[in-house]
Formats: C-alpha cells, structure tokens, sequence
C-alpha cells in the first residue's frame, strides 16, 4: 500500500491553528511577521510544523515491547500491601 | 530496536560482574587500605534506582505522588557512603591563601569559614568587601535581579554569631537563583510570566541556607524560565561573563548564568543553580565554576519554579569542589513536601569526601576510581581543547586513576537523543499560555510545543528514557566508576559535576576564556565526583584563577563592547535549560 502523500505546509497551519484554538491559545497578542520582534507568529508556524514533523519521525523508534521497568524482588507491590516491610 | 541485557533468576538485568547489585561490593579493585568505607554509589542497588525513576516517570503522567513508603532505598536499612549525615569537620580550610585573607572576596567558602572561625575575619569584614565590589562593577556585571540594601546585608553579617554550633556557612554570602522561592521577596525566574510574583514562602533549599546561616546577597538573574542566557524579554542581554566583563558578547551562559557570574565575578562566595538540560554545569564551565548537579531526588524542588516534573535538579554553583560539597550538604535529604526526595539514601558525608586524601604525601583519589572516557573525547576534540584533554587524564592518573576509553554503546545517540522535555513544559505553564503566549518572549516555541506530543510517543520517550538508563547503568558503569560526559544524563537523573580545566580563546571576541569539562557517576556518586575533583584540584590550578575585573562605569567608552546587545535570533539553549 503506498504512503499517505506528506501534508503541505498550509494543511499543517491549518490543524497547528484547530489545535491552539481548541485548547485556548491566542497567538494574534504577537505581530505576524516582525523579525526584530522577540517571537513572531511566522515563527511560531514555522517551529510547529518542523515540531509535528519530527514527531512523527519518533514513530520509527519501536522499543522492545518485552522491556519493563526494572522490579525488586520482592516486589512493589507486597511492600504497598504491607506483606513484606524492607 | 532492543537492549540486550544479562538476566538474573528474577527476570530483573542481573549486576555486571564488576558493578554492584543488590547489597554487593565491587572486587577487584581495593580501596586505599587506609580508607575502609566505600563511596555511596557502591552501596546502593542500581536497579532499585531504575525502578525509582520509572516511578517517577509513571507518576509524571499519573499526577502521583512517589513517596517515601512507596519505593524506599534497600541501602535506607544499612546506610552508606563514607559516613552518615553532615559533619563539617573537615570543611575549615586548614590554610587560607593570603591573597585571599587580603582581599577577602576571594575566599572560598571553606577558607572563609576557617578564617571566621579563627578570629581572622568577621562575616562583616566579608560583607563590606561584596560590598565595595558591588558598588563599583555590578553595574556592569548585572548578575543580580533583586537585592537587600546595604544596611540590611550588613545588619544580618554582624547577627551572625560564630561558635561551636555555626555550620561553615554561617555568615557565607551567597547568590540564590530567582527561580527559587523567597518569602516575600519577588521571584520571577527572569519572565514576564512571574511578574510580580512574591512567594508566600522560602524555597527548601532556601531555608535550609538561611537555617545554615547563610546569608542571601539576592536573587541572581538568569535564562527567562531556566532557559539560555539572563536577557529581557525583548532579547537584549542583560548579565556578562565574568571572565569577559567588557564585552557582553559572549556568553555568561545559563540558565543560572547570574549565579555563576557573581559567584566568579567575587560578589557572592558560592550561590545556588538549577538544571534541567546543562543550566548548572554548563555556567560552571563557562565561568571556570566547580558546579554540581545531584542524582534526583537528592534535593528537594519545593518551592522552585519547575520546568519538568522528571528532569529537574537544584545544586550548587561554587569554586571548588569542597564549596560545592558544603553547599549541597547543607540542603539536601528528604523533604516531605517533595515526596521525589523521600525514601532515598541518607545523603552521606559528602565534606569528607571532598577533602583531599593524601597516600604517601601526595594528593590522592580517595576511592579506587576508573575514570571513563568516550572515544570522541580525544579524537573529536580540537586543537584548542585536545591538549587540555589530554592534561585532564594525565592529571587523573597522576592522583590515582585508572583512565580508560568506553566505547559508546550501540544506540546511545538515538536513545539518548529521544530524551526531550517537550510537553512537560506546556504541561506546567498551560495556563499562562492562554493567558498571554507574548509573555513567553523568544521561548515560546519552546513551550507551546508540548501539545503536539501525543500521548503513544510521551509513552515512548518515557520508554526511550528507561532503556537508556539501563544501558548506561550496564554497559558504561560496569566498566568505569565515572565517565565525562555532558548533558545526556540529565533526562535520568544521574549525577554530573562541572570543574574548569584550561584557558582558550573565545572565537567572537578574541577574549581568554575558562574551558571546563563535565563529570558523570551513577546514581548517588555525588561522593565519588566530589573526591575525583578534589584530588586533581589538588595538583592543579585552574581553579584558582580569577577573571579580570570590569573597566569602570566611568570609563565605559574604554570598553570593547558595551552597546545593548541582542541575543542573536539563531541562540540555541537547548543545553541551557
């Protein structure tokens, strides 16, 4: 089956913006585009798409699905019920 | 992608040979006879720490409590390390420089306890010499945010009683970051976001240094919310490099850039930092500090404005190794209102572990210790650094030592790499992020991106964290009891020390800078760092060497750089946070 094709920029702006809004946040308090400014919304843009970009690379990070986390014998959980007091 | 690791019988990675597990004790390698006891990092079982700091991790995402019932430390039963709780017998400098006796802003923390103590100084002679420097250069140097007026530093350095119940900090002047809770004194972290904010209470630690009695000279500037170099929220740069007073280019470095700047610029003794991703080790070395980052969960966060729940650690910014070891032992150990400090190892005798230990007269490691070292140590280095590299291992052998090359182990970039702090961060300020995004200035990225971490790859980087911890706990520190490394253990936990190591020259500027390297140990090594440091500290100097001072005020066109400067709009502070 062949790969979704890659979102365009304005299809990422467009969901990067649906999710500011959903939660609350308000970027229009920043000028739109003003490189002597301390941050812009362009920038903002900018750092979201490259952010969502790369967060869909972690997805080629498979941890072994067998790890967990390192358990002391006796276990957690004999201590939570009291069975066992170190 | 896997970590193989050896098994034991209970399915949990089984102790290498040569590393402690469970209660064992490393063989093969003696300690000095003269030395019985054995650094804490011994004593504690590794893998109890893995499942610590799952914990810690599982409770980020839960919104729970770790508490001290809940995972205590087997060691908690026997102790360990070199000693149990703090004694300061060793922390008075048996010799003061007299250089320093003369112009007392240059004691360490130690020697000025020591001169106290001896009737050669009063805590108000110290205070009057801050003082006069305060006034002449901390215009330039602009390492604090807030300060107490003259009159009440020099009303609280005369209340100061020296007798046999005074810790060494008593009458010590320290800086105090401003992400720090100070009761009734304004904390802003440097942001917009905290204007205004005065705490109703101290910041543990902070009370813990006034309790000692340390007095606070003021909150010292830093990155705006721990991240980069001290700046205003238009990005002019405020505070300068000590070593660089003249020219506000380069970087004091951050984010406990103002601590470190008033800490080598001789306006504070010692001060406090911390780290998230390289904010205490990072100024250390810029400003040629000895700066000490504990294993988490040895210092309470109470009262600190936070960044991460996981990643977060408060420690000293100091001028040799014994300085750090008396700050941090004089605030660390359990807190019951940071429930991540609770069930831990009783903080040991981190002084004595600073002292310098003598074997036949000569300065020596105190423990036998295998320092590591990466392959890129030496091959990656330049020709500026490669030279100091190649001092620093000499240097550990000559104490001591054994100097060893590590091979990375495979995956230690990728897992290493997953370890960010996106999404804690939008998690703690979420609310401010609604209120104004504009108050978070030229971090806001950094910030807002949080919400676009879903919750399969927070999962991951959770996972990412846990697997590299275990492969640096079982395939570098089987081979070696420290390693120099930098900023990657952070993310778990594991403790670092800064410590200067050479002079170079800044690129930008043309300017003479301190070089430092960073220090790492597994969990609860800070006695180990700490005795490593000391001894080379003990056959070497770079330490002891003070920056220039600043050209007048009055003088200021005699400046190199001296305009409102800007942070460059490229500023990466991805290991200053």
């Amino acid at each position: 089956m062949a790969a979704p094709t890659p979102p365009t920029d304005a299809e990422l702006d467009t969901y990067i913006k649906i999710r500011y809004a959903l939660i609350g946040i308000d970027l229009s308090t920043l000028p739109e585009e003003d490189p002597a400014a301390p941050m812009d919304q362009a920038r903002v843009m900018a750092n979201a798409r490259s952010t969502v970009r790369q967060e869909v690379q972690y997805s080629d990070y498979v941890p072994d699905q067998q790890a967990h986390a390192a358990v002391l014998y006796p276990a957690p959980f004999a201590v939570w019920t009291g069975e066992y007091k170190p | 992608m896997t970590v193989d690791l050896p098994q034991d019988s209970a399915g949990s990675p089984a102790p290498p040979a040569s590393a402690p597990g469970a209660g064992s004790v490393r063989a093969g390698r003696p300690a000095p006879s003269s030395e019985s006891s054995q650094p804490q990092d011994l004593a504690v079982d590794r893998r109890w720490f893995l499942s610590r700091m799952a914990a810690v991790w599982a409770a980020a995402g839960a919104g729970v409590a770790v508490g001290g019932t809940v995972l205590a430390s087997p060691a908690m039963a026997t102790g360990g390390g070199s000693g149990g709780g703090p004694s300061w017998a060793g922390a008075y400098a048996r010799t003061i420089r007299r250089a320093a006796l003369e112009d007392p802003t240059e004691l360490t923390v130690s020697e000025a306890a020591a001169a106290f103590r001896r009737g050669k100084l009063r805590p108000v002679d110290l205070m009057e010499a801050y003082l006069d420097r305060l006034g002449r250069y901390e215009e330039i140097y602009k390492a604090f945010l807030w300060r107490p007026t003259n009159a009440q530093l020099l009303a609280a350095a005369r209340r100061v009683r020296i007798d046999s119940r005074s810790t060494p900090l008593a009458g010590i002047v320290t800086a105090e970051k401003d992400n720090y809770y100070t009761k009734g004194i304004p904390t802003t972290a440097m942001s917009p976001v905290y204007a205004g904010f005065v705490p109703e209470y101290d910041s543990t630690v902070h009370a813990r240094m006034k309790a000692a009695g340390a007095i606070m000279m003021g909150k010292a500037a830093m990155g705006p919310l721990a991240s980069g170099r001290a700046r205003l929220p238009d990005g002019t740069a405020t505070t300068v490099n000590a070593w660089t007073p003249d020219d506000i280019r380069y970087s004091p470095s951050g984010s406990s850039g103002g601590t470190a700047t008033a800490v080598a610029g001789r306006l504070s003794t010692s001060g406090t930092g911390t780290q998230t991703g390289g904010s205490i080790t990072s100024p250390s070395q810029a400003q040629n500090l000895t700066g000490l980052k504990p294993t988490f969960g040895r210092a309470s966060l109470y009262g600190i404005v936070p960044l991460t729940f996981t990643r977060d650690h408060p420690g000293p910014l100091a001028r040799d190794a014994m300085d750090a070891a008396i700050m941090l032992q004089s605030f660390a150990g359990p807190d019951r209102n940071d429930p991540r400090t609770l069930g831990m190892p009783p903080v040991p005798n981190l002084v004595k572990a600073a002292s310098v230990y003598t074997h036949g007269g000569k300065p020596k490691v105190r423990w036998a210790t295998t320092v590591g070292y990466p392959p890129d140590f030496l091959t990656g280095a330049n020709a500026e650094i490669l030279p100091m590299r190649q001092s620093l291992l000499d240097a550990l052998a000559k104490v001591g030592c054994r100097v060893k090359e590590i091979p990375y182990p495979a995956d230690w970039d990728l897992l290493s790499g997953l370890s960010s702090t996106a999404g804690e961060a939008t998690n703690m300020f979420l609310p401010f992020l609604r209120k104004d995004v504009s108050l978070f200035s030229d971090r806001l990225p950094g910030f807002l991106n949080g919400m676009f971490r879903s919750s399969d790859n927070y999962m991951k980087m959770l996972q990412a964290r846990y697997q590299f911890l275990r492969l640096v706990l079982d395939q570098i520190f089987d081979k070696c009891d420290v390693f120099l490394t930098g900023t990657v253990f952070d993310g778990i936990g594991l403790p670092l020390i800064a410590f200067p190591y050479g002079m170079g020259v800044d690129t930008t500027t043309g300017l003479p800078v301190p070089r430092g390297t960073t220090l790492g140990a597994p969990p609860f090594g800070e006695e180990r760092l700490l005795a490593v440091v000391a001894a080379y500290q003990a056959v070497t100097d770079h330490h002891l060497r003070r920056p220039p001072d600043p050209t007048p005020p009055a003088a200021a066109g005699a400046r190199a750089f001296s305009a409102p400067y800007k942070v460059p709009s490229d500023y990466d502070a991805t290991d200053e946070t």
